[in-house]
């Protein structure tokens, strides 16, 4: 089963399922055994959930040897960012060493969903300590090691979905879900040669998920293709009572054949200024791909600072979502040495300073709906770097270190946005693109991806890891 | 940065030594001292940008009834 598994996107593992051809306890074991193995390389794992997998395992073969197939994601191993909290016993740490204790007695509702559509949670998946909102700078912030790549041993994975990121990557899952409050899901997808998707947020109910900022935090899933992200992000999204921004909107993956349909993508001013020169080589590759299944035209927005209206918001938030561990002096037991004090500097962000970011929220989110309502997506690399050496700091949007405009609008504006692999930098490390739509438009910029995907191959070359 | 800015960094700085002083070294009330400055920065360029009074928070707010 090895060969025909591993690697395999989750629609060919879910019709090998549906055909009795895969046996699901034989897949939780063969992916149980790979996390195990191959996890600690890379730092990937958390908490292997080997009980909870079998039983689930179990169970999804009963029903589909009974002829009660619920779907595609029915008998499919996944992995969870280990922010998502897991009934059981299981921990759910944040990624935070002195909450490597925390348990929780109720299961998130995405993994309650994920339950429902039969799918089998394998794995607690590592993550930067508290997804990253304490202003973390470089790979090592978290107990469990800092994230590696598994297209070189010293390069990082991104983060802060890290775990996520590098175990699909690695063939340890099929697929997992991530969150993104600014860039966790895109920048291990990137880093990785994945495909992640962030939803628009609203779209997938954050109950259960460690809060960051309330008003930014989006959870998603990564796999190996775009439709595969479909398939997951159809099984997780929708209304939800125990969250109030969990939006009552249809949620159906438009999975029809993409041949011959047009796109019209747009390309932001400036867009690629500060990229390497790696990662603007293959954009402008995946700009060539692009006009053979649309147009491309530039775009240009108001002069508004982007950067800053998000990060005024995120930052606030997060100091207010972790009040109680920095008030009580519970960070200084974080990992990354810049993690332990760097909060206390945002009890002097002003109520009405956060109160004006919030309402030129609002004029961006004006803005740029007025852009994407002409086009299918703004298109841009989706990190402006490819990943970083492990011993080195790396250049953050969050921190103010790195232009990240359209983390900035994309986030800030609550926008989905989806990352492919589209090429190699000289090192041999992964290049990525970003498809960014308009708000509750997954299935377009999803579409978009897979007819990407239908003219290259970068999404189908996989690590060495065996 | 102008000098009410940096005054006003400096008064705010004042408040983060006030309340965490004691938790911290020299090295880092020094680090925290740019990241404040930083944040006055930011401060200010978003109170250049004049808006109308009909600009509302992006944030809303609902009544709650539990029976809703």
């Amino acid at each position: 089963m090895t060969d025909e598994a591993v690697f395999a996107p989750v629609r060919a593992l879910a019709e090998g399922v549906r055909t009795r051809r895969l046996s699901p306890v034989a897949l939780a074991e063969l992916f149980l055994e790979r996390l195990e193995r191959l996890g600690p390389r890379y730092n990937a794992v958390v908490t292997l959930t080997r009980d909870r997998a079998l039983a689930e395992a179990r169970r999804a073969e009963r029903e589909i040897g009974a002829g009660r197939y619920r779907g595609p994601l029915h008998g499919i191993p996944y992995g969870a960012k280990d922010l998502l909290a897991t009934a059981g016993g299981i921990p759910t740490t944040w990624g935070a060493a002195p909450l490597r204790r925390q348990t929780f007695d109720f299961d998130a509702t995405v993994i309650r969903k994920l339950e429902e559509a039969g799918a089998v949670l394998v794995a607690k998946l590592a993550m930067v300590e508290l997804a990253g909102g304490m202003g973390y700078r470089q790979p090592h912030a978290s107990f469990t090691g800092p994230g590696i790549t598994p297209w070189n041993p010293g390069a990082w994975s991104g983060g802060s979905s890290s775990g996520s990121g590098s175990a699909v990557a690695a063939g340890l899952v099929p697929f997992a879900i991530g969150s993104e409050t600014w860039g966790s899901i895109l920048s291990p997808a990137a880093n990785c040669g994945i495909t992640g998707l962030r939803p628009t947020y609203g779209r997938v109910s954050r109950h259960g998920a460690m809060a960051l900022s309330w008003t930014l935090d989006k959870l998603g899933p990564l796999g190996l293709t775009a439709d595969d992200c479909g398939l997951v992000l159809a099984a997780i999204a929708g209304r939800d009572p125990a969250d109030p921004t969990a939006a009552d909107r249809p949620v159906r993956y438009d999975d029809r054949p993409v041949s011959g349909r047009r796109f019209r993508f747009g390309v932001l001013a400036g867009v690629t200024e500060g990229c390497e020169p790696g990662v603007v080589a293959s954009f402008e590759r995946s700009l060539d791909v692009l006009r053979a299944i649309g147009t491309v035209e530039d775009v240009r927005l108001p002069d508004l600072p982007y950067e800053i209206i998000t990060r005024t918001i995120l930052l606030v938030e997060a100091a207010s979502a972790f009040e109680d561990l920095v008030e009580d002096g519970t960070i200084a037991e974080l990992t990354a040495p810049e993690d332990r004090y760097g909060a206390y500097a945002r009890d002097t962000i002003l109520a009405k300073d956060y109160v004006k970011a919030l309402r030129l929220r609002s004029v961006m989110a004006r803005e740029i709906d007025g852009v994407l309502a002409r086009l299918d997506a703004l298109v841009a690399p989706a990190r402006a770097t490819v990943a970083t050496p492990l011993d080195r700091e790396f250049r953050s949007a969050v921190g103010g270190a790195a232009a990240d405009p359209m983390g900035a609008i994309g986030n800030g504006a609550g926008l989905p946005a989806l990352a492919v692999p589209n090429g190699f930098s000289d090192a041999g490390l992964p290049t990525s693109l970003q498809f960014m739509g308009r708000a509750w438009e997954e299935n377009t910029i999803v579409a978009a991806a897979r007819a990407y995907q239908s003219l290259t191959d970068w999404h189908l070359r996989h690590p060495v890891v065996d | 940065m102008p000098e009410r800015a940096e005054a006003e960094a400096e008064a705010l700085f004042a408040l983060v030594r006030a309340r965490y002083g004691e938790r911290l070294t020299e090295a880092q009330l020094a680090e925290l001292r740019g990241i404040v400055a930083s944040t006055v920065e930011r401060a200010r360029a978003l109170r250049a940008i004049r808006l109308k009074n009909s600009d509302e928070p992006a944030q809303p707010f609902a009544p709650f009834r539990a029976d809703a």
